[in-house]
């Protein structure tokens, strides 16, 4: 089995102690990625080292007495807020009605011009996991009883992926509009098209 | 017959896992407004919750607030825990969400806000470890959206598991590993392009 520089990033989201230590083996002969590798082994280190502790012997006595002052209150406070959000509801029920008729057409021009974009994204994404569907046929085969264990870590990772795509999928069902879950999305579909790519690579090496 | 209710018992018990029963203690014991059992969830999460905190707020007054607005929610919130997740899980979900309130609220970064270098660092890779490191990974760290943040906060510095982070974040697991790896990624870049 061959370790590529390419192969650092699939090891490095693997980051198990046997993919750290292939990665290391490889960073021996390769100062390209021994310094990626001694970076991102610093970011850790130093993030391990953020940790923090400090004694404060008042802050327990300071919580006590807050939940100790919040028990009385705790039904006039309820009442307040019910107050509070029947007076917002019915406020914004009459200038919800009074502006409705107004910003009925500039509401509907807006609609239809979110709907065509977003309809546009749908679409080339709809696309794109067609090429990837594709690209999955190809490599599935040779996914499917691995032998290496970088094919093992290629599998897992793929389904670590599908995973994260079924939860954006339906995060992106409840609501069409979320473009950071969609740029998320995105991400994820680039990065299993990267290790599917990966995978068909490393079998035409090996049977090179 | 004694046979009979006793293995009936054990039958029981076997089917009500030990933490979800204790889950249930704390839950209701924090429903009812008792002391004692707040004084044990501090006692047990305090540090934790307090470190956490501080990672998101930057100082120690901050990072105090946050957990003694945490204590208040958890004690309104009781009832509602359903034990789907661990106590401990929820009430790290609490901090958290109280941690980005606070920061929104106050529209206080940790870069503007009074940094506190007094507390303690723990460990010897803390000692390994130069302040203008930490520095830098704060600042950046500081830059990252929410969600990125948390993830790498609490596997990178807390130590959680992704498990863990999952069910704090309300993520799967798979989607934490994902996250930490593009988080780490695109520090990476940073941390190049400042050293």
């Amino acid at each position: 089995m061959t370790i590529t520089c390419q192969t650092l990033d699939d090891l490095l989201f693997d980051a198990t102690p046997l993919a750290m230590e292939t990665a290391e083996v490889h960073a021996r002969g390769c100062t390209a990625c021994a310094e990626r590798l001694a970076e991102w082994q610093e970011i850790s280190d130093t993030a391990r080292s953020m940790k923090h502790e400090w004694r404060n012997e008042m802050l327990w006595p300071r919580i006590e007495r807050s939940l100790r002052v919040e028990r009385p209150r705790r039904s006039p406070w309820l009442w307040q807020i019910a107050a509070a959000i029947a007076i917002t509801v019915a406020l914004g029920a009459t200038m919800a009605y009074s502006l409705r008729s107004q910003n009925q057409d500039a509401a509907f021009d807006r609609r239809l011009l979110r709907v065509s974009s977003l309809d546009r994204v749908d679409a080339a994404e709809k696309e794109y996991v067609a090429a990837i569907s594709q690209l999955e046929e190809l490599a599935g085969s040779r996914l499917e009883d691995p032998e290496q264990p970088l094919m093992v870590s290629y599998r897992e990772k793929l389904m670590l992926l599908d995973d994260a795509i079924a939860e954006c999928e339906q995060l992106i069902r409840n609501n069409r509009q979320n473009a950071h879950i969609r740029r998320q999305l995105l991400a994820m579909y680039t990065e299993k098209q990267r290790t599917l790519e990966n995978v068909l690579r490393e079998e035409t090496d090996v049977n090179r | 017959m004694l046979q009979a209710s006793m293995s009936g018992i054990l039958q029981t018990a076997a089917q009500v896992p030990p933490r979800e029963e204790e889950d249930r203690r704390l839950a209701h014991g924090c429903a009812a407004g008792d002391s004692a059992v707040f004084e044990e969830i501090y006692r047990r999460f305090g540090d934790r919750m307090k470190s956490i905190a501080w990672n998101y707020l930057g100082n120690v007054s901050d990072a105090e607030d946050a957990v003694q607005e945490t204590f208040i929610k958890i004690h309104r919130a009781a009832k509602t825990f359903t034990g789907e997740a661990s106590f401990s899980t929820w009430a790290f979900r609490i901090l958290v969400n109280t941690c980005f309130d606070l920061l929104r609220r106050r529209k206080r970064r940790i870069s503007e806000a009074p940094i506190d270098e007094s507390p303690v660092m723990l460990g010897s890779a803390a000692a390994n470890v130069d302040d203008t490191k930490r520095i830098t990974l704060r600042r950046l760290i500081d830059e990252l959206p929410e969600q990125r943040r948390s993830v790498f906060t609490l596997f990178e510095i807390e130590g959680m598991t992704h498990a863990e982070i999952g069910e704090i974040l309300g993520i799967s697991e798979g989607n934490s590993k994902w996250i930490l790896f593009a988080t780490k990624k695109e520090l990476q870049q940073k941390w190049k392009a400042s050293s």
